[in-house]
């Protein structure tokens, strides 16, 4: 077979497809999955006071969701982090759609100016959101008190952030308004991406105004609300900063504002009087990588599959 | 003439709608930046009022510039923030380019590989993550900070630049073979220039997070040199509570160069958004 | 200048066989189209002679020597793109030169190079435009002008037209043949327009699923096809098959009773598919003529009408008549065969039956 010999000969090892993927993978290899991995493993070790390692197998996971010293604080934790991502899903969303709907009527004078400032909470830092808030909803300062005073809402104030009952919800409306321009652009894009013929059409049809918007272009934007519904729900999980900032690692009052992401920092570095575990942190992050996984699936399964996505 | 009128009155109220969450949106900035101007007293009796010549006062700028080494997190902040964007960028577009380019056994999983660090967040990775940077002596160093934003920040980039760079046309990539140039020449110097619009949207996405990010600085880099500003503003918030002049000054010099820096590039920023690089 | 030799060369992506061993010898200073539908292997094979894409087996080689092991850059060809695929940073001379620099030509050279392909292609004074700054005709020619300063010995075109409108693509036709009369290069052309293979190429190859159907100049193809598929290929409107079975010489049994009287048909040949070109049919009397079918199309085009017919035997044919023609839609109208007219296939194998 001389043709193939040919042929092997011309074909040195593409070194240049190594060169330009290995630094990449390697790092992202080494830094990112590798601990996850390591973190995985962990879940299944515990330490003796000596500090050795051993097996433990699922015992953890038992702690983590039957024992009553972890267990309540899991589920606690866990409901608070669905309950977080509700209020994301029901202020949010609808607003981002609002707001970029209102941007994407043609000709309107002035939208560079409000997407500029609407988008500017989402630039800054989770903590310094979090202060901000914390200075205006103080009751020492009493700005928000004299704001709902303007319009005759005042009795409505309370510390709201001091409170157990309106803690976590008053967190995550603060989320909600720094993130919401995030969705509004991203549903933004995917309005202006609809052709103006689909429009026009649709005008001719008689379909215009609310019925334009409601019958033609949301049904063409639910693949957009899907992804950014996705990655809220990962997003929750990243969402110790603004908890952390402005409550602390306790996440008070009476952990009522306790997400999975505080959970695991005070599990794994412990606080006041409780040492940090790497174990049972690591076994928290495992179960929190299960849930994204299931949500992740659940997705990509039950949702994205049976949503068509246009091609324009 | 009937449908322009009305289509006035509905851009009244389009404009009513987004005025009011504009200032919804910028009312807590504003209140922030104009109260670190004043004296304490304008701070609690007038807190809604612009500084006056008789409420004018930089105390708070004093205390911070005097207790805080807000000049130090800056810088360790630019560092890392500007080493982790130059590798997230490098190597993610040279990654992108090898998957988008190459057919090669293992490309497809190559590419599912790269994509599980989109859907799971790294910090859950973060008990491995500090063993390691504990075994390596890595702690309390910005090298730790910039290679756990490296790994983070590169598989979007990859993600994102894979899909540009197949639609850079095939044609002239082959018509730069035919006249000899290298791969890596054609990389450089054909494909990059062509993703460049991509490469700044791809960009911001991946330094504001590292920027804003308190996670990290706080587990892997809490030493006062290498503090970011971020976390040394928690930090130094968290020590003067009462001080309110100190507290409001430190929050307006961690929004300034942020809102500064975004006001120059916002144009570029929203149309890299905007221009279906993530949908 | 170079004559080009492809021997056996297979191609298969994955389980996908895309070339099934193409045999070809290009002569030098060959014009050569490669021409099949989309999807039929020419332009892989393209990609394989300038060894933008290497072959599974089988060789090539240029001028004598064997490329299987050279780089695009050193295959001493040049090729044009369909989409131009001008650099878009540099400007025309720039574009020119990049090529010329990567095999360290001297600036001299280059210099003279540059010029003497302005002139040919009359670019003298778009040297220094960005091809942003050019139209779709101007960006095709600084695309040729790119591969006429390489001196090649053999030119790759691929689909160089299809991106240009009807008016530009007669023109830029007209000067890539122009191109090759003066140059005198051997030229490789692919294309699935059979006007750009007929009026351009000195020997055509039709490809069909990665094979070579035949080899030829415009003239042979046209009048000898050699089976079912170049016959329908080439030619417009294409070529009318009908059905029949041969059992004695003279005559045609058509699968629907007709019989139609064949002075080609010298021998019996069992199944067979008669192909007839529009303009091989005359229309005759509707009442006696052996086949006969109802109009239900007129085309009018100026110089001649295409008819359309549904033949009583059931079926279509597209009957080419003079523009005045006085035929009413749904007239039936009978058909005779003009002399010479008749093309004959073996229905299973769908070669060429030799006459």
């Amino acid at each position: 077979m001389q043709h193939a010999r040919a042929a092997a000969r011309r074909k040195p090892f593409p070194w240049h497809v190594v060169v330009f993927l290995a630094p990449a993978v390697l790092i992202y290899t080494a830094v990112m999955i590798y601990p996850l991995a390591e973190t995985l493993r962990l879940s299944f070790f515990d330490r003796t006071d000596e500090g050795a390692r051993f097996w433990v197998g699922l015992v953890n996971f038992e702690r983590l969701f039957l024992d009553p010293h972890w267990a309540d604080q899991f589920w606690n934790a866990l409901a608070n982090n669905f309950y977080f991502f509700v209020v994301h899903m029901a202020v949010q969303n609808p607003i981002g759609v609002l707001l970029a709907a209102l941007l994407s009527m043609t000709h309107l004078p002035g939208r560079t100016f409000y997407r500029t400032a609407i988008f500017v909470p989402a630039m800054l830092s989770v903590v310094i959101i979090g202060f901000a808030w914390k200075l205006i909803l103080s009751p020492i300062w009493g700005v928000s008190e004299t704001l709902l005073g303007l319009v005759g809402l005042d009795f409505l104030f309370g510390p709201w952030l001091g409170k157990e009952g309106s803690a976590l919800t008053t967190l995550a409306l603060i989320s909600v308004w720094q993130y919401v321009g995030i969705p509004m652009m991203l549903i933004y894009a995917a309005l202006l991406a609809i052709p103006e013929d689909i429009s026009e059409a649709a005008d001719l049809d008689g379909v215009r105004g609310m019925a334009l918007f409601f019958k033609v272009k949301l049904p063409l934007i639910w693949p957009t609300i899907g992804i950014i519904s996705i990655l809220t729900f990962i997003g929750n999980f990243n969402a110790f900063d603004l908890i952390y900032a402005v409550q602390g690692a306790l996440a008070g009052p009476n952990f009522s504002t306790d997400i999975l992401g505080t959970f695991l920092y005070r599990t794994f570095f412990g606080h006041q009087l409780e040492l940090g575990d790497p174990h049972m942190g690591a076994t928290i992050a495992t179960a929190m990588f299960l849930i994204i996984l299931v949500g992740v699936m659940a997705y990509l399964w039950g949702v994205q599959r049976r949503m068509r996505r246009y091609q324009f | 003439m009937n449908r322009a009128r009305r289509s006035l009155t509905a851009e009244a109220a389009a404009h009513a709608i987004l005025i009011a969450y504009t200032i919804i949106a910028l009312f807590p900035v504003v209140l922030i930046l104009i109260n670190s101007f004043k004296d304490r007293r304008a701070i609690f009796q007038a807190p809604m009022a612009p500084p006056t010549p008789e409420s004018l006062s930089l105390i708070g700028y004093a205390t911070v510039l005097e207790q805080g080494n807000f000049a130090l997190y800056f810088m360790n902040s630019l560092t890392v923030t500007v080493l982790a964007l130059v590798l997230v960028l490098l190597l993610g577009a040279m990654a992108a380019f090898a998957l988008a380019e190459y057919r090669f056994f293992g490309n497809a999983l190559m590419g599912l590989y790269l994509a599980i660090g989109i859907m799971i967040p790294i910090r859950l990775g973060t008990v491995g993550i500090l063993e390691m940077m504990v075994a390596t002596g890595l702690v309390n160093t910005r090298t730790a900070l910039v290679l756990v934003y490296t790994a983070n920040g590169l598989p979007l980039c990859v993600f994102i630049l894979s899909e540009f760079m197949r639609n850079v046309s095939k044609d002239l990539k082959d018509a730069a073979r035919i006249d000899g140039l290298s791969e890596y020449t054609i990389f450089f110097r054909i494909v990059l220039p062509l993703v460049r619009p991509a490469m700044a949207t791809v960009a911001v996405f991946t330094m504001i997070p590292i920027w804003n990010d308190l996670w990290f600085p706080l587990i892997l880099a809490p030493g006062e040199a290498v503090k970011t500003i971020t976390l040394g503003t928690q930090v130094f918030i968290g020590q003067f509570v009462t001080n309110w002049n100190a507290v409001l000054a430190g929050l307006a010099l961690a929004i300034l160069p942020v809102l500064a820096l975004y006001l120059v590039f916002s144009r570029q920023l929203i149309r890299g958004i905007t221009s279906g690089a993530v949908k | 200048m170079a004559e080009l030799r492809i021997a056996d060369v297979e191609k298969s992506f994955g389980k996908v066989e895309v070339l099934k061993g193409v045999d070809l010898a290009i002569q030098d200073g060959e014009f050569i189209v490669l021409l099949g539908p989309s999807g039929c292997g020419k332009s892989t094979l393209l990609r394989i002679i300038a060894g933008l894409e290497d072959q599974t087996s089988g060789t090539i080689s240029i001028g004598g020597t064997t490329v299987d092991h050279l780089p695009p850059a050193r295959r001493g060809i040049a090729m044009v793109f369909q989409s131009y695929a001008l650099y878009p940073h540099l400007d025309v001379a720039g574009n020119w030169a990049l090529g010329l620099k990567q095999a360290g030509e001297t600036k001299e050279v280059i210099e003279e190079r540059t010029k003497e392909a302005a002139r040919i292609l009359e670019l003298g004074p778009l040297l220094q435009r960005r091809p942003s700054e050019l139209s779709g005709g101007q960006r095709q020619r600084v695309a040729i002008g790119r591969a006429i300063v390489r001196h090649p010995g053999v030119f790759l075109f691929d689909e160089p037209l299809s991106n240009l409108d009807a008016a530009l693509r007669a023109q830029v036709r007209f000067e890539i043949g122009r191109l090759h009369k003066q140059l005198g290069a051997t030229m490789v052309y692919v294309t699935h327009d059979q006007v750009e293979a007929m009026t351009l190429a000195d020997r055509i190859v039709v490809m069909h699923q990665g094979v070579v159907q035949q080899v030829g100049s415009p003239a042979d193809l046209y009048r000898t096809p050699a089976n079912l598929f170049v016959a329908g290929f080439i030619g417009s409107p294409r070529m009318n098959f009908l059905k029949g079975t041969a059992r004695q010489p003279g005559s045609l049994e058509l699968d629907h009773g007709a019989s139609l009287p064949l002075a080609e048909l010298r021998q019996p040949a069992g199944e067979v598919v008669l192909g007839v070109r529009p303009d091989g049919f005359a229309v005759g009397d509707g009442a006696t003529a052996p086949v006969r079918g109802k109009v239900v199309l007129n085309e009018y085009l100026g110089r001649e009408s295409y008819l359309h017919l549904e033949l009583e035997a059931g079926g279509r044919v597209v009957v080419e008549v003079a523009p005045d023609n006085p035929v009413r839609l749904d007239e039936i109208v009978g058909l005779e065969l003009k002399p010479r007219a008749a093309h004959l296939f073996d229905a299973a194998s769908e070669q060429r039956l030799a006459a």
